[in-house]
């Protein structure tokens, strides 16, 4: 028959363990001790249920895998591989000499952007509802950026990931439809990159230590709303 | 099934997963980072490697334990990345006060600081058996530790916990003195 020892250990380690019925029959103090314990884990398992938050699925990509369908026919914006040539000849006018070496980040950058476009389709469509306060504070929190509502209703807005960095994505309506923001804190440009596409218009210009990516349709003027964004940002480091 | 029905499916799937477990995948990944705001940032990022190699998950009845390792493997991940920093529980970031201060209760909120003042060695395999529901078994494979080892934690974290909360009431005994 077990021991006073061999039973308190047994149940320290699993209070909901119901063996050494036999012992604890004769044994008060153990009896004490087992109902100690499983008042303890009451209160563990209380203190352990955390209030859980809002989980936000992130941006999950698509995936190529065989079984999986990579893009939907329909694709509002130019092919980035056609973008990828435009857009790096245009880069390279600003930032040529940055081009040389490893530093071809920039190219990569306006790629992915495109690209990033691409596969968020629903990003992009037309309403006239905005985001609530809550989400653009999460979005946008205050540690990354302070951004006023100068900018437009605000449609959109989710946190995706850029050349690794996570980024708040914005979407705001203009005159012919959705027009990208991505803040882009920790991306330094020298000077603007214009992107051309068949379909879109936009631009990535230098703001403070970092940059602001705008894209709306290629009939949009992005004039007004590259000051009033310009304007709204402000980054917090 | 075509592909788009197939895209379809998964990601329902990935959907249901994720909508029966998230809770126990933010709770765990809380107690193991002790903050708030970094266990978010795991979950997320479970979210998406789960998404990638939702695949390899054969069978839904395994979900669980499969999702858990992954919030494990990316919470090592995080503190990987970052250089491992002692918690001084008296001086704590906003983010670490939020998880003790998570529906005020004087009594939960001291056993929540015990808890969080617990070696990770300890933490983990209580968090692990109490909320999660594994038996020891299980908890030394997700550990890579013995099981013997696992029953050792476990005794001594329950005793760690006991003996505070009885100094906690001590002290309060005494306050009200």
């Amino acid at each position: 028959m077990m021991n006073c020892e061999d039973y308190k250990e047994a149940i320290a380690t699993d209070p909901s363990w119901e063996g050494g019925e036999e012992h604890l029959s004769g044994c008060a103090a153990c009896l004490g001790y087992r109902d100690d314990m499983q008042a303890l884990d009451r209160r563990i398992e209380q203190a352990l249920s955390l209030r859980v938050p809002d989980i936000e699925t992130p941006e999950l990509p698509e995936l190529d895998t065989g079984k999986v369908v990579a893009l939907p026919a329909r694709r509002r914006i130019s092919p980035p591989a056609w973008f990828a040539v435009a857009a790096t000849v245009v880069i390279a006018a600003f930032v040529g000499v940055r081009m040389v070496g490893n530093d071809v980040m920039y190219s990569s950058l306006a790629d992915e952007i495109v690209a990033h476009l691409d596969h968020e389709p629903k990003a992009l469509r037309v309403t006239d509802e905005p985001v609530s306060e809550r989400r653009l504070t999460k979005v946008v929190p205050a540690s990354v950026a302070n951004m006023n509502h100068e900018a437009g209703l605000i449609t959109y807005a989710r946190t995706c990931v850029i050349n690794g960095k996570k980024i708040p994505h914005l979407v705001i309506q203009g005159e012919f439809g959705p027009v990208t923001i991505l803040l882009m804190p920790d991306e330094m440009i020298d000077g603007a990159v214009q992107i051309d596409g068949q379909s879109i218009n936009g631009v990535i210009l230098p703001v403070g230590s970092g940059s602001v990516a705008i894209i709306g349709e290629d009939k949009e003027n992005l004039g007004n709303i590259q000051q009033s964004v310009v304007n709204s940002v402000s980054w917090s480091t | 099934m075509n592909s788009s029905k197939a895209a379809a499916a998964r990601r329902r799937r990935f959907d249901e997963l994720v909508g029966v477990f998230h809770q126990d995948m933010y709770r765990y990944s809380a107690w193991l980072s002790r903050d708030r705001t970094i266990a978010e940032d795991v979950v997320q990022e479970s979210l998406l490697r789960a998404w990638k190699s939702l695949d390899s998950l054969r069978e839904d009845a395994a979900a669980k334990h499969w999702l858990l390792t992954i919030v494990r493997r990316e919470n090592a991940r995080y503190f990987e990345r970052r250089r491992l920093e002692t918690v001084d529980i008296d001086n704590l970031t906003p983010s670490q006060e939020a998880l003790l201060a998570n529906q005020p209760n004087e009594e939960l909120d001291e056993m929540r600081a015990a808890i969080y003042r617990l070696d990770d060695d300890y933490r983990e395999p209580l968090v692990l058996q109490v909320l999660m529901g594994y038996s020891t078994n299980e908890i030394a494979e997700m550990m890579e530790l013995k099981q013997g080892a696992v029953l050792t934690r476990l005794h001594r974290a329950r005793h760690k916990l006991r003996d505070e909360m009885q100094e906690e009431v001590a002290d309060r005994d005494r306050c009200n003195e």
